[in-house]
């Protein structure tokens, strides 16, 4: 059925032809711009294996620790002097410390058996990612970032309901961010504990990449103790903990250990600033730093990073006009606003857009001007000559003018 | 990137754990028979002496046996090796670090959310959105989310057959409609119509018409006789020759129509501007990523610039300026310095052109042919 359009420039009929004209592009590049965008998702499948190694290695541990346990209780049992009833209990305690190992195993297996199928579940998932299902996958992906957004600012029922609507839980990481959270609530309360523990379980790899994390939190107790003028405790703690780390950090060690000689309300600024209650969010901050550098995640939300990245490619100085279309994002404030300390995107080559049809003019379809010197699609024209009897109306202007005295543009 | 080698590697840890668990199972299980051993040993006979001692030294030499022997050591190392291979691969195959084209600015989180919120009314996951103002904490754009509201409702109305939400809504938006150029209004009344028509029959199909698609004969004269004439196939259409306006994607199509001429009625986009912005980022993204790492090469900066160096192509869909850029000086046309049509129909900036025309004083050759012209005959163009 014929449709009556008028040549509006923001009319809906004319953009959704453009749409449709869009969405009409060779397919194969299509898949070539999926198959880069999956590159971006190293996250997406480094957190769940991050997670699955540690089970591995916690189990590990377990083994180890328990065997050798055993094994020096029969090694103890056979130096010593026992008698027959004696040697019985020992060995009887024994066998039932290998029981609970076992349970403690199966469990650690299952949980392992768990995660492994989580990490299969995301490749399954970015596999199954093809021309057909295209937009969906599109739009789980926007719900996955949108996730992972939630959870770091900690809109955990939000981010939840969202999960639940859209059967994401095997591809997003609600556990881990909770995980992230205990540590952070603690620290928040200024309590070092669950951040000492989190030190602990992943002592080796904090080790290899030389941080300097469990340092920091043990100075930060120190400094605790001091402003509780607990000055002989402090002294104690910091034999046991903080000589340790004397070696590689003695400068600050040094730096700190001096807040002996000051009160807490001390008005001298160099030891004035390692009292003050900030300390305590540059922890938070340094602990954000070392999980997601162990779990292989970006330290900012996923959604900042693809918006800057959209947003600046989409800047232009037109965006900001009033007349900016509709359709383009920066049309709407919020958008400008973030965009304003972004830079502008670039182009080497033109690319004109017909005001009507709202496609490009290209070669295929190469811009036309009128005698008032406004441009419009050769398609757009002829359409408007062929229901007005080679009559053209310029629809910014209403200069009118007959098809003929239209030029063609040449626009490299 | 190739997935299935990707997958075939995860195959090999996964292989490779299952081995380490079961023979830590294995190692846990000789040990606990051997120690149940000495224990029945020990236990055996109530009435004989045993030497306690020298059980338990046998089991400690067992257990030293076993130890040796296992191969627990061994089967945890080979599990480490694919661990770290696999981790290995991803950081190859996948790009490890996609903040590295982040820029430290300010970027407003409350902003962020009422962008999100908003999102969320236009994907008509309400609940979800109402749960984000909360948790959030931001002020609620109540008068998106009604309008919204309203939309979701015509549209779940038309899934379940029900046209008369949608055709309350566009008598009420009459004018505006026309003057975008739609003719939805018909388009609803001919499928109720339609619909009528197999359910009801003839005469409340005719008297239907008589209301409703009478006042469109004037414009659309052929599509009311084609209505007119289905009454002769009243509850068989499927068989006439009208079968298409049976069609079950007609309902899906209409309620695409409306939805995007009730969103241009409001004034906003049909696309969600999060989704476009997302997908246009998504598309870029990698081009950033690589010009983040040669700059950083090169020590150049890249927090502060006020355009970025290279272009970033995105797909058609995402054109929605003209962008014109003089092929002579490659700068990107502007209200100073807009694009000038010359008689030969080659476009050029107009600082390029006054460049050529040393300041309007003489003629010049257009650099694409061979035509001669003066700054007089150019024209400002306006895309």
């Amino acid at each position: 059925m014929e449709m009556e359009s008028l040549p509006n420039g923001n009319s809906a009929a004319a953009v959704a032809a453009a749409a449709a004209a869009a969405a009409a592009v060779a397919p194969s590049s299509k898949l070539n711009q999926l198959a880069e965008s999956l590159k971006l998702e190293h996250q997406f499948l480094r957190v769940p294996f991050e997670h699955f190694k540690k089970s591995i290695r916690a189990n590990h541990r377990i083994v180890e620790k328990e065997m050798s346990a055993v094994i020096s209780g029969v090694a103890d049992a056979a130096n010593a002097d026992f008698s027959r009833d004696e040697a019985v209990h020992h060995l009887n305690s024994l066998v039932s410390r290998l029981q609970g190992l076992k349970r403690k195993l199966e469990e650690g297996s299952r949980t392992e058996h768990l995660q492994a199928q989580k990490c299969r579940a995301r490749l399954d998932h970015l596999e199954s990612a093809d021309a057909d299902n295209l937009s969906d996958w599109n739009n789980m992906r926007l719900k996955r970032i949108l996730v992972d957004y939630m959870l770091r600012m900690s809109y955990y029922d939000t981010a939840l309901k969202l999960v639940e609507s859209s059967n994401l839980q095997d591809l997003v990481d609600v556990e881990v961010f909770h995980e992230a959270k205990r540590v952070i609530d603690a620290l928040q309360n200024k309590e070092v504990a669950p951040a000492l523990a989190w030190c602990a379980e992943n002592k080796s790899r904090l080790k290899k990449s030389k941080s300097k994390f469990e340092f920091q939190l043990r100075l930060q107790e120190f400094i605790e103790l001091v402003r509780a003028e607990n000055n002989l405790r402090a002294i104690t703690y910091a034999r046991k903990y903080l000589a340790p780390w004397g070696s590689t950090h003695m400068k600050e060690l040094q730096r700190v250990m001096a807040t002996l000689a000051f009160k807490s309300n001390t008005e001298c600024t160099t030891y004035k600033v390692l009292f003050e209650p900030k300390q305590w969010d540059y922890l938070v901050d340094q602990f954000k730093q070392e999980f997601c550098r162990l779990y292989g995640m970006t330290l900012e939300p996923l959604l900042n990073i693809y918006l800057q990245a959209g947003l600046s490619a989409l800047k232009t100085p037109y965006c900001y006009q009033d007349d900016c279309t509709k359709e383009d994002p920066l049309s709407q404030d919020s958008f400008r606003k973030l965009a304003l300390p972004l830079p502008y995107s670039k182009q080497h080559h033109s690319k004109l857009v017909c005001y009507i049809t709202k496609e490009l003019m290209d070669t295929e379809n190469p811009p036309m001007v009128l005698p008032n010197g406004y441009v419009y699609s050769t398609k757009a024209l002829e359409e408007m000559a062929r229901k007005n009897n080679g009559q053209i109306t310029c629809p910014r202007t209403g200069f009118v003018c007959n098809s003929s005295a239209l030029v063609k543009a040449y626009i490299s | 990137m190739e997935l299935g080698n990707i997958k075939d590697t995860f195959d090999r840890v996964a292989k490779k754990q299952k081995l380490s668990s079961s023979k830590s199972q294995e190692v846990i299980d000789q040990v606990g028979r051997e120690i149940e051993n000495a224990l029945a040993k020990l236990q055996g006979d109530p009435a004989s002496p045993v030497d306690q001692k020298a059980i338990l030294v046998e089991l400690q030499t067992k257990l030293s046996i076993i130890g040796s022997q296992s191969q627990l050591e061994g089967s945890q190392k080979e599990l480490n090796i694919n661990l770290s291979k696999y981790t290995k691969l991803l950081e190859k195959s996948f790009n490890p670090d996609i903040s590295k084209a982040y820029r430290n600015v300010d970027f407003d989180f409350h902003t962020v959310n009422q962008i999100i919120a908003s999102h969320f009314y236009r994907q008509g996951l309400f609940d979800i959105g109402e749960c984000l103002t909360n948790e959030s904490g931001e002020p609620e754009d109540t008068a998106l989310k009604s309008h919204f509201l309203e939309m979701f409702q015509i549209l779940e109305a038309m899934k379940a057959r029900d046209l008369e939400p949608a055709l309350n809504w566009v008598s009420n938006n009459r004018e505006k409609l026309k003057q975008n150029g739609s003719n939805l209004e018909l388009k609803l009344h001919r499928l109720q119509f339609v619909e009528i028509l197999q359910k009801g029959g003839r005469a409340d199909a005719l008297n239907y018409a008589r209301t409703y698609l009478a006042p469109f004969a004037s414009l659309h004269m052929d599509e009311i006789q084609k209505l007119m004439a289905c009454l002769l196939w009243a509850g068989r259409l499927d068989s006439s020759p009208y079968s298409e306006l049976m069609v079950p994607s007609l309902w899906e199509k209409l309620a695409e129509e409306l939805t995007r001429q009730f969103c241009s009625l409001l004034g906003q986009s049909y696309e969600s501007p999060l989704s476009v912005a997302i997908a246009a980022g998504i598309e870029g993204l990698p081009t950033l990523l690589k010009l983040a790492n040669v700059m950083a090469a090169k020590k150049q900066e890249w927090q502060a610039m006020k355009q970025l160096p290279v272009p970033v192509d995105l797909g058609r869909e995402f054109q929605f300026h003209s962008i014109f850029v003089c092929p002579v000086s490659r700068d990107q046309g502007s209200e100073e310095n807009p694009p000038m049509l010359m008689p030969c129909g080659h476009v050029l900036c107009k600082q390029s052109i006054m460049k050529l025309s040393k300041s309007s004083t003489r003629t010049f050759k257009c650099p694409y042919c061979p035509a001669e012209s003066s700054v007089g005959q150019c024209m400002q163009l306006y895309f």
